[in-house]
């Protein structure tokens, strides 16, 4: 390891040691305190009062931790089977080992329940000792010869039930809005269309890396609250992204030990099962520096507000926010005030804080300082996509013909004509949506002798954005049962048309070619 | 206040009832939410309490079914107090309490004629009633 990461060579003289918090905690004679409260006695009474007075604060988060799961051993069956395929209550289990080593994936939905039963309920019903169905088959080998199997099982049934995060306990996360024109349903949950809410997820000032945003007391060996049982960090999360703030934690813990008010299976409507985690960690005040960084308000941590609406990887940010805003209820977005609420509790997180702290108090839970740091630098990459790019929009979109609604019926439908098209958009004089007409509005026009423009324009009317992918606009054709989608910008200006012809081409000459 | 869902069946739904009935007995209504399809049509109403015994009658009389309904509920001991349905509510009727909990006002709520929060629960702990 790297001398210049290890925390004795910490410039500022440390106040309490690891070894003397320790010792006070068997004593019962520790001052630890949620977070929440330090932060007020910092305010009230100054940092340094504060700092003199708390040995230990708790930190904590209750989110969706999608990137979550739970190892279990089964044990061997007589005669022994090979696991290759597994279920537990019709959820697809995976196998990455040996031969009855599994890992229940949160995000796994069940064959028979679909999105409203996964992996996060599995782990759920486990903890909370529920029986559950345990089926496998196999191929069969001269050592394994068993290729069926079918039981129930218990957690008491089990060798191991680890809870094992890949990712968890977000420094901060974005907060998603919706700038399309239908409800869409995402991981952070319903948004409602054209920005008319917001939805954010962590628990700003009392989450646990925004107190120790220089990882120097969380760490690999960092021990730790979880799901309501003790657990450790293993280190840095996968994505882990500390050049931008966005921090995560790899964590494992006993399972067997959790409890079911900390452990939650999850569905997210549209988008599958989850899991909800407890996670707490203690921040132990060795000196007045990390004390400062314990005392960091929601005011201060900003995240961005960010348009899910848009189906790609580089989703744009509309703006900076601060927790503090998100945690008021109101967001102002262009000019307007909208909805926001948190999709992580807020108040299962506090009480973390307040369970770990009672731990600690009575005796219970010793600390460890990190045998290793997590990096500071650096942030994730995307794919490396070395063919099938997705085309978008903006690939095949061409220009669109318009009229304005004074326009004649007469002249709309022999603009039709010369310009051999079967749609004409309707716009103000910004070049703004106001609705379309079809070919066929204007033959019926005429077979019910209707006179005026005004009376068959089509007002609801389906539109694109320039970066969205094809297969969504043709998924979005097909629903409605349309042939085009006018395609415009966020401020209702028309950029062009796409039609499902010119989809067709596109596949067509993918065919070709 | 109280709420009444007034359910019309697809022949009353093109007659003018409610404003006849509001017209007769001089009783002023606030609409809250209304729709209407093949099957017949729904009104949500908020009325004075003093008046509310009165205007059921009336609008049964004229062959009107009316509901004090209750509308959504939420199972507190399933909810986590996330507040995935807080934003998405209309009326103000899921809020945040003081300690952080997720409160539904009943008195509030647009019940089925909006149900924006039930499936944006994510432990399925609101349900939908009638």
């Amino acid at each position: 390891m790297e001398g210049k990461n290890l925390i004795t060579k910490n410039l500022t003289r440390n106040k309490r040691t690891i070894e003397e918090i320790n010792n006070k905690i068997e004593r019962s004679d520790i001052q630890v305190l949620p977070v929440s409260e330090f932060k007020k006695i910092v305010e009230s009474k100054g940092l340094e009062v504060a700092f003199n007075e708390i040995d230990i604060v708790t930190t904590g988060t209750f989110g969706a931790m999608c990137s979550s799961g739970a190892l279990i051993n089964v044990g061997h069956s007589d005669p022994p089977i090979k696991i290759q395929n597994a279920w537990i209550n019709d959820v697809p289990i995976t196998h990455p080992g040996a031969a009855v080593d599994l890992f229940i994936g949160a995000t796994l939905s069940s064959e028979t329940k679909g999105f409203e039963y996964g992996g996060g309920h599995v782990i759920e019903d486990l903890v909370k000792g529920k029986n559950v169905n345990f089926r496998a088959t196999s191929y069969g080998t001269d050592c394994y010869p068993r290729t069926e199997i079918e039981t129930t099982l218990t957690k008491d049934d089990l060798n191991q039930f680890i809870l094992l995060n890949f990712r968890n306990g977000y420094q901060k996360y974005s907060c998603a809005v919706n700038g399309r024109d239908e409800i869409i349903y995402t991981y952070m949950g319903k948004l409602l269309p054209k920005y008319r809410n917001a939805s954010y997820s962590g628990a700003g000032e009392i989450s646990p890396l925004n107190n120790d945003p220089s990882y120097e007391v969380i760490g690999l060996g960092t021990k730790i609250f979880l799901g309501g049982g003790q657990g450790y960090v293993l280190g840095e999360g996968t994505q882990h992204s500390p050049s931008t703030g966005y921090g995560t934690l790899m964590v494992k813990g006993n399972a067997k030990n959790m409890s079911p008010e900390f452990i939650r299976g999850a569905s997210f409507t549209g988008y599958g099962p989850s899991i909800y985690i407890g996670l707490g960690i203690p921040v132990p005040l060795l000196n007045i520096e990390i004390a400062k960084k314990a005392a960091v308000r929601d005011e201060e941590i900003f995240t961005e507000v960010i348009d899910y609406g848009v189906p790609r990887l580089g989703r744009p940010v509309l703006r900076q926010v601060s927790y503090r805003e998100l945690k008021s209820g109101k967001l102002m977005l262009n000019g307007r005030e909208i909805k926001v609420s948190s999709m992580s509790s807020l108040q299962k997180a506090e009480l973390i804080c307040h369970e770990l702290a009672s731990w600690i108090k009575k005796g219970n839970f010793t600390l460890t300082l990190p045998i290793e740091r997590l990096s500071n630098q650096g942030q994730p990459k995307p794919m490396r996509q070395i063919k099938g790019a997705a085309a978008f929009v903006d690939s095949i979109l061409h220009e669109a013909v318009t009229c304005q609604e004074n326009e004649t019926i007469e002249i709309v439908a022999k603009r039709l004509i010369t310009k051999n098209v079967n749609h004409i958009i309707v716009t103000d004089s910004d070049q703004k949506i106001t609705g379309i007409v079809t070919s066929w509005d204007i033959t019926k026009a005429i077979a019910n002798g209707v006179r005026t423009l005004k009376e068959i324009i089509v007002r609801r009317v389906y539109t694109a954005s320039p970066n969205e992918p094809l297969e969504v606009v043709a998924k979005r054709l097909a629903q409605h049962n349309i042939s085009a989608l006018p395609v415009i910008d966020e401020t209702q200006k028309v950029l062009g048309i796409i039609t499902s012809e010119d989809i067709a081409k596109l596949v067509g000459g993918n065919l070709n070619g | 206040m109280v709420r009444m869902m007034l359910r019309f069946d697809n022949e009353k739904v093109h007659e003018p009832v409610t404003s006849q009935v509001i017209l007769e007995e001089k009783i002023p209504i606030n609409i809250m939410s209304a729709y209407v399809n093949q099957q017949g049509g729904e009104i949500l109403i908020d009325v004075e309490s003093e008046n509310a015994e009165r205007l059921a009658k009336a609008f049964r009389k004229k062959g009107v079914t009316v509901d004090v309904p209750k509308l959504i509920e939420k199972d507190d001991l399933k909810c986590t107090n996330c507040g995935a349905c807080v934003s998405l509510c209309p009326m103000n009727a899921l809020i945040f309490n003081a300690d952080k909990s997720v409160e539904l006002n009943e008195a509030v709520c647009n019940g089925i004629t909006c149900g924006l929060c039930v499936d944006a629960c994510p432990v399925r702990a609101i349900r939908l009633l009638g």
